[in-house]
């Protein structure tokens, strides 16, 4: 029994930290520099992420014993594509504005390589419950690092923090930071930061 | 050996095509139950852009579907809404209209008054211009001298005083292309309209 709570908190620090998908593994960019222009679309990307890949973990944990080796990866897109697809039409009918805003990034979660390798790594080899808590750590690593991302982004970009005002009145927007060229030195400089922090431990 | 073969391959992807079945059915019960709302989405934004256009209208009647020739030859549908009053009386016209833009497609809901001379103003239904230059087509500040500026015939230049109402439309500055990209829109969208809503009404 306390061996699988080990395993559980391994995961759990894995997907938050030691293999924080985004600043560790650097696995999913596409989304990462796309969508963090600011901190409302960054946090729907997110906890879409989230819904998929508990969902894909749960499915391909379950089949995991009846997967051809050959056919794996086909199993996994077919599986990750359908929950994208609802992610997809339940945030058009529940969130129309940030589904015009996010566009076709919601749709391309279908090739993001976090969910194909955490199916791959995680899933097709571990039970239910792993596998789940798999999901929620990966994904909760995923919006905390895209969050922290696009809050630098917005607060340089317009002043703002989810649309509430938080710089001085004389504070000059860079507009640079809200086009791609931002989100480049952003991500950089946050992983440098985070490369001397893990190397002083 | 054609049986072994097939006994083969039915061995191999039996889990994919039942899963694939199962999938689509998911897919298909869930777009079933949420399309409706969906749609009813889309309505309700350009319903809302259309009444903070024209704050006079009571409701919104479909007068005609019309095919608009953009500058390319191409042909966009465009929907035209006659707005009526409380008391029942016309107070203007909304339609839809899209063309190029800098970096995507834009597209516009335009009101203008009842005899297509005036417009009432326009906003944006969906664009992707450069953050902090052409994305300010979308800001009130500058779609406001639009509000009042007669149909059609706009013109666009590079200074002037963006307070005053008529033709003349102040570019966005670092922004021309954006700026001008909605000037031909409106200006092209509503000279074909005005002759095909004048036609229908004759």
């Amino acid at each position: 029994m306390s061996n699988t709570q080990y395993e559980i908190r391994d995961t759990i620090t894995g997907g938050l930290w030691k293999e924080n998908p985004v600043f560790r593994l650097l696995l999913g960019m596409c989304p990462t520099l796309a969508v963090t222009a600011a901190v409302k679309p960054a946090l729907t990307m997110g906890l879409c992420v989230v819904f998929v890949l508990v969902c894909s973990n749960i499915v391909v944990s379950l089949m995991r014993n009846l997967l051809k080796p050959h056919l794996r990866i086909l199993m996994f897109t077919l599986t990750i594509a359908t929950f994208v697809t609802i992610a997809d039409l339940l945030l058009k009918a529940f969130q129309p504005e940030m589904s015009a805003k996010l566009g076709p990034y919601i749709p391309l979660i279908i090739v993001n390589c976090i969910i194909i390798c955490r199916a791959e790594s995680c899933a097709s080899k571990n039970g239910l419950v792993i596998s789940i808590v798999d999901g929620l750590a990966m994904g909760a690593g995923f919006t905390v690092a895209l969050c922290i991302l696009a809050a630098i982004r917005e607060v340089l970009s317009t002043g703002t923090i989810m649309e509430i005002n938080v710089m001085p009145q004389s504070f000059i927007p860079w507009a640079a930071m809200s086009m791609p060229v931002g989100a480049f030195i952003t991500l950089g400089l946050v992983l440098g930061l985070i490369n001397k922090i893990s190397t002083k431990k | 050996m054609p049986l072994k073969k097939i006994k083969y391959f039915a061995e191999q992807s039996w889990l994919l095509i039942i899963s694939a079945l199962c999938f689509g059915l998911l897919i298909a019960a869930v777009n079933a139950s949420l399309a409706p709302r969906i749609e009813q989405n889309k309505i309700n934004k350009l319903d809302d852009l259309m009444r903070t256009l024209l704050p006079a209208a009571e409701e919104f009647e479909v007068a005609a579907e019309l095919q608009i020739d953009s500058a390319k030859g191409k042909k966009t549908k465009s929907t035209i809404y006659k707005a009526v009053s409380k008391t029942g009386e016309c107070v203007g016209w909304s339609f839809n209209c899209s063309g190029a833009g800098f970096a995507d497609k834009i597209e516009l809901v335009v009101a203008v008054d009842k005899n297509f001379e005036k417009m009432a103003g326009f906003d944006c239904l969906s664009s992707n211009e450069t953050p902090g230059f052409g994305d300010k087509i979308k800001e009130a500040k500058w779609r406001k001298q639009f509000d009042g500026a007669p149909a059609g015939n706009l013109t666009l230049a590079k200074t002037g005083n963006i307070e005053k109402i008529d033709s003349e439309i102040i570019a966005i500055s670092g922004a021309t292309v954006s700026s001008d990209a909605v000037v031909n829109i409106l200006n092209n969208a509503m000279s074909q309209i005005k002759k095909q809503m004048a036609e229908i009404q004759n």
